[in-house]
């Protein structure tokens, strides 16, 4: 199949090929249109033909309107007219017991049809509801079961759909929009309820003014579609479509994650960038468009490494803003500007990254549940997304390994003994202490370097060459312990033993993210205790820092993908082959990337532009790792958990990471001097000084007294804060409660689920059980609705399914029920009436069940009086003559049509009971040497008699 | 891509916009993929719309799907007659379920008629054991089989039927967050 080439298309006998042009509505509708009257073998035929044709015609029934939609209804009507044909009559009567049924029982029937599954209330569950049902009454292929109900389903399906209808169209047009969307229904299906709410709606409009609706109409269509071409132009806009569809067709999900965040990342950053340069740059650039730069500094390359030097009074830096309020054509405070974006930048990124987190850990983490694992190994693990016939084979490979792996885990999981356990103990406290001491020695080793550092460095603008160099130091070391460290780690993880595979990865994120964070931490303190005192632009030389930082980082990344890929690819193929092609390690790398970013966030106050530069760094680093990826890794062998692995990465991102950052830009900006001699904040005894200064001046211009009294009152004093806090304390308290309510709440339905199953097998079984028992019953239940031709088809079809078995019973057991009634009125035995529609339609049978066979006794013991014949033959020939003389006299019923038909009524069941009676002494003692065609037999034609007698006796009304 | 399109109506397009997750554009590109797939039977002019069909043979050869284990149920389950041969609003249908923007109930269902091979609306161990056996090129023993499958019944069926319902289904969907990233084909 996979070697089908388009070259087949140029095939001749492709454009003859039926299939093609073929017109499915006739074609499946002639059969029946044609001949009208062989509903008996059309329908038949039509069925057997597959479960699918048949869903796949009631499927279409309400795509075409209601008039298509009644084809079946008014073909099949006729049929139980016509009683002249010569085949077996039992199918006449068949149809008349269809199509008799009394309007109230309608409701009771659909009642009983509804599956357990229908649930009410929810649009989409309901839609769903309808059409599992229509699933699940038709796949099996049984005529007579479809042509039973079939009349009942296709009036609730319209009301399904009207119903439908209705609420769509009380919904708002976007909501409308996502609930058809969301429909599991064929795309036709969709556009047919879509049209009906259109049309609905429009004619509900055409009674308000019609000029408004229809303006009104044209307003929302052109929106719509302005809303659609601006969903077309993002999408245009979109970044890297083909190579991340390249990536996931290759290396699947896990992978593909990896290159999101990066994007996601990426995008993070154009934000800041342009916020920062619209408000804080372009104002600067209008103002001073060159910067000045002392005359014997010159550009001599270097710079572009370490940021020093020419760039020094740039804007790329703190330094090069000045702090004086321009008046171009309007006011504009650079000092406020430049707080304010940095404060409202960090919020932004603040709450975007809650954001995402809280909805990530809640799609991701909360729901997720690690006891199903083979479930979704099997169900939820293969990747769509793939594409590559290599890798496909391999993902293939990976899935048998885990699932073997997972089942030799449980049976080898009890098997550990004590000194085995104390030796995996004595591993990870090794290992533990290990990484631990690293990177507190990391950390350590680069306080003392920045010591020395700081001791060399002069602060004078123009440092010679070597100096400037020498700079690069401490960049270099921190690089080059991010990227060896690790490393080690790696190395410990693989004389551990960890029993999952996400423990190894979580010991080994939590000693990368220990490792960074020492380092950052150091960095940090040095910057604020050394470098603030030290320099007299202190913040520019900070700014400087954090670029050698990001560009030694950048550098390092691409060493590190050229040695932690492609070298271990070339040792692995060339040199060792046991270790084979490397895998691509998300964990390590998102884990640069997250470095990078923080960074970056922490250097947005000392240098405005750095996320320009952090742009580019990830643009490069995209490409960079696409075809180290192609080139030198392979995929990877462990499907892991990719979306909890991404959840983490977030967590991770926002927690230490981005928090870390923002409190030391909040340290600095209201702790530290800013530096007296150059940018923006210069001469105030802190940045935030900015704020009660322009207060200050507020007050005294007196133009907006509201932002001053929001200042004093609310900002700075201590008790709104103390109200705040107590009040989210309050809430969350509650929140928690409520939290631990639901925890107790999905507990108790859970366990109701599992009750309900249980209830659900043990009734399924009672009813087999009786039916075992009481074989007669059931043979008797189910020949009203069946040819005898048929039988043996229903015999093996009954069998499959459980649930359509459980449907016939029922449906049977209700029409079994009303015919008791009719009967026992007739007979003059009491009725109890009571057929209270009880919820569950299982029990509802149990009942009727019960109550039937009560009554079965019952007339059994009064029917004791008459004679009963020895054999099966008389009450076959009494059935007969029954039945003979039922139709005689339903011939001539005109005369006394109730007292005739009443007798033969009591007859015929007379003939029945007598039939019963005979056949029932045969059966139960000696089963197996006795099947009982005889008694089954007379039965059946018992049955046949009745069925006849009550026709004519509908008929005679 | 010129602004002026005469494959479709601005009817039609509102109507695929609107009962599908994509966008103009998005449509347009599905519609030459579509057409690549036989330019000779796929006219360019779909505004009388037009009676076409593809088979099945040519739906399973897209590179989307060529490789896919369960390439043939999936067509079988989004095309109209259930053989695998599609229509334009099929495949349309079909890529929109299978879209980043559709919601997880939406993939579960049809999740769920894809693993359901014998159309009975319940994944029973039969159905189980066919998946298993295209996710692993048939290299499990039968024993591994018979394990798996039982372990997965196990796991994931709420109510002891021996067999997962779409209930049991989604139930185990909603604790499996990467189906939504993986139960996904690009386009």
């Amino acid at each position: 199949m996979t070697s089908y080439s388009n070259g087949g298309l140029f095939n001749p006998a492709y454009h003859d090929s039926e299939t093609l042009e073929i017109d499915r509505r006739s074609s499946s509708k002639t059969p029946l249109h044609t001949n009208p009257y062989a509903r008996g073998e059309g329908a038949d035929g039509h069925y057997s033909t597959g479960q699918i044709s048949s869903d796949d015609a009631l499927r279409r029934v309400p795509r075409g309107g209601w008039q298509e939609e009644s084809w079946r209804g008014r073909e099949s009507l006729p049929m139980g007219h016509i009683s002249t044909r010569p085949r077996s009559p039992s199918w006449q009567h068949d149809n008349h017991s269809t199509f008799q049924i009394p309007p109230d029982s309608q409701y009771d029937r659909s009642l009983s049809i509804r599956l357990p599954s229908t649930t009410s209330g929810n649009m989409t569950m309901r839609r769903r509801g309808i059409s599992m049902r229509r699933m699940s009454m038709f796949p099996n292929g049984d005529p007579n079961h479809v042509a039973f109900t079939e009349d009942a389903i296709r009036n609730e399906m319209e009301n399904e759909e009207q119903n439908l209808v209705k609420e769509l169209v009380a919904l708002s047009t976007r909501d409308r929009i996502w609930a058809i969307r969301d429909l599991p229904m064929s795309f036709d299906e969709k556009k047919h309820i879509r049209s009906q709410v259109l049309a609905f709606k429009s004619a509900k409009k055409s009674r308000q003014f019609t000029c408004f609706a229809d303006c009104s109409e044209n307003m929302s269509l052109s929106f719509r579609r302005c809303g659609y071409g601006i969903r077309s132009a993002r999408q245009t806009l979109e970044l890297w479509q083909g190579i991340m569809k390249e990536i996931g067709g290759t290396f699947g999900t896990s992978v593909l994650s990896y290159f999101m965040f990066l994007k996601w990342l990426l995008m993070f950053n154009i934000f800041s960038f342009l916020v920062n340069f619209g408000f804080i740059t372009i104002p600067q650039l209008v103002y001073r468009p060159w910067p000045n730069i002392s005359p014997n500094v010159s550009f001599r390359g270097l710079e572009i490494l370490t940021g020093a030097g020419y760039f020094n009074n740039t804007v790329m830096y703190y330094g090069g803003y000045s702090n004086e309020t321009k008046v171009h054509l309007v006011e504009y405070n650079m000092q406020l500007a430049y707080f304010f974006t940095i404060a409202v930048y960090m919020v932004l990124c603040g709450i975007a990254l809650i954001f995402s987190m809280a909805s990530s850990f809640k799609t991701n983490y909360v729901l997720a549940d690690p006891a199903s694992n083979s479930a979704w190994q099997l169900l939820c693990s293969w990747d769509f997304n793939i594409t590559n016939d290599k890798a496909v084979r391999q993902r293939k490979n990976n899935l048998r390994v885990q699932l073997k792996e997972s089942m030799s885990e449980n049976a080898q999981r009890e098997r550990l003994s004590l000194s085995e356990s104390l030796k995996h103990f004595g591993v990870y406290l090794g290992a533990w202490l290990l990484s631990t001491s690293l990177a507190v020695g990391s950390g350590a080793s680069i306080y003392y370097l920045c010591q020395f550092e700081q001791q060399r460095a002069t602060d004078s603008a123009n440092w010679s060459l070597l100096q400037e160099a020498e700079t690069l130091l401490v960049p270099f070391v921190v690089s080059l312990m991010n990227l060896v460290v690790p490393l080690f780690y790696s190395l410990f993880n693989k004389f551990e033993h960890y029993s999952s595979q996400r423990k190894q990865i979580y010991a080994l994120v939590v000693r990368n993210v220990l490792l960074k964070m020492s380092i950052l931490a150091v960095l940090c303190y040095n910057w604020m205790n050394v470098v603030a005192v030290k320099f007299s632009c202190w913040e520019s030389m900070v700014g400087q820092a954090l670029y050698r930082l990001v560009i030694v980082d950048f550098l390092f990344l691409m060493l590190g993908s050229f040695f932690g890929e492609f070298l271990s690819n070339v040792i692995g193929t060339r040199l060792i082959p046991r270790l084979g092609v490397p895998e691509f390690d998300v964990a390590r790398n998102v884990l640069e990337l997250i470095y990078a970013q923080t960074l970056a966030w922490i250097g947005i106050y000392f240098s405005p532009l750095l996320p320009a530069i952090q742009i580019l760094k990830f643009f490069i680093l995209f490409y960079l790792k696409k075809v180290s990826l192609t080139q030198n890794c392979q995929p990877p062998r462990r499907s892991g958990r990719a979306a909890q692995m991404q959840t983490i990465f977030i967590a991770l991102l926002f927690f230490p990471f981005f928090v870390g950052a923002v409190s030391m830009v909040a340290f600095t900006a209201w702790s530290l001097t800013p530096s007296e001699h150059c940018g923006p904040f210069r001469g105030l005894n802190s940045t935030y000084n900015v704020v009660e200064v322009w207060m200050v001046h507020l007050k005294e211009t007196s133009s907006s007294h509201w932002v001053v009294w929001i200042y004093q009152n609310v900002i700075r004093s201590e008790i709104f804060y103390f109200l705040i806090s107590l009040i989210i304390i309050v809430i969350i308290y509650i929140f928690w409660q409520v939290t631990r309510g639901h925890k107790l709440r999905i507990r108790v339905l859970r366990q109701q689920i599992v009750d309900e199953g249980k209830d659900k097998s043990f009734l399924l079984e009672r009813l087999q059980n009786l039916q075992k028992s009481h074989p007669d019953i059931r043979s008797k239940q189910k020949n009203p609705k069946k040819h005898s031709k048929r039988r043996p088809d229903d015999h093996s079809s009954g069998g499959q399914s459980t649930s359509n078995a459980i449907v016939q019973a029922l449906l049977a057991r209700q029409h079994f029920e009303k015919e008791e009634e009719e009967r026992l009125s007739t007979g003059g035995v009491p009725v109890p009436s009571d057929i209270s529609s009880i919820s569950s339609a299982l029990i509802q049978a149990m009942q009727a069940r019960q109550r039937a066979e009560g009554q079965e006794r019952n007339e059994h013991y009064s029917a004791g009086y008459y004679e009963s014949p020895t054999n099966t033959s008389s009450a076959v020939t009494q059935a007969m003559q029954a039945r003979q003389r039922a139709q005689v006299e339903g011939t001539d019923d005109a005369s006394d049509p109730t007292s005739s038909v009443s007798s033969v009524m009591m007859q015929v069941m007379q003939a029945r009971q007598r039939a019963e009676k005979d056949y029932r002494p045969q059966w139960v003692p000696a089963p197996p040497q006795n099947p009982a065609p005889a008694g089954s037999s007379a039965l059946i034609q018992a049955m046949l008699a009745r069925q006849q007698a009550q026709n004519e006796y509908d008929d005679g009304y | 891509m010129g602004n002026k399109q005469t494959i479709f109506t601005a009817q039609q397009l509102d109507s695929y916009q609107d009962c599908t997750y994509f966008t103009r554009k998005e449509i347009l590109r599905l519609f030459d993929r579509y057409r690549d797939l036989a330019p000779q039977l796929v006219p360019l002019d779909y505004t009388c719309q037009p009676d076409v069909k593809l088979p099945y043979e040519l739906i399973g050869s897209m590179p989307e799907l060529k490789d896919n284990p369960f390439r043939q149920r999936i067509a079988e389950v989004f095309s109209d007659d259930g053989e695998g041969n599609m229509t334009l609003d099929d495949f349309l249908d079909m890529f929109s379920v299978m879209s980043e923007m559709a919601p997880r109930d939406l993939k579960a269902y049809y999740a769920f008629k894809i693993y359901d091979f014998n159309n009975d609306d319940f994944l029973c161990k039969s159905d189980l054991e066919k998946t298993l056996n295209k996710l692993t090129r048939n290299e499990l023993t039968e024993d591994e089989v018979r394990m798996v499958c039982e372990k997965v019944i196990d796991e994931s069926d709420l109510d002891n039927d021996g067999r997962l319902s779409l209930e049991d289904f989604q139930t185990m969907i909603v604790r499996a967050p990467d189906f939504l990233s993986t139960f996904h084909i690009r386009i």
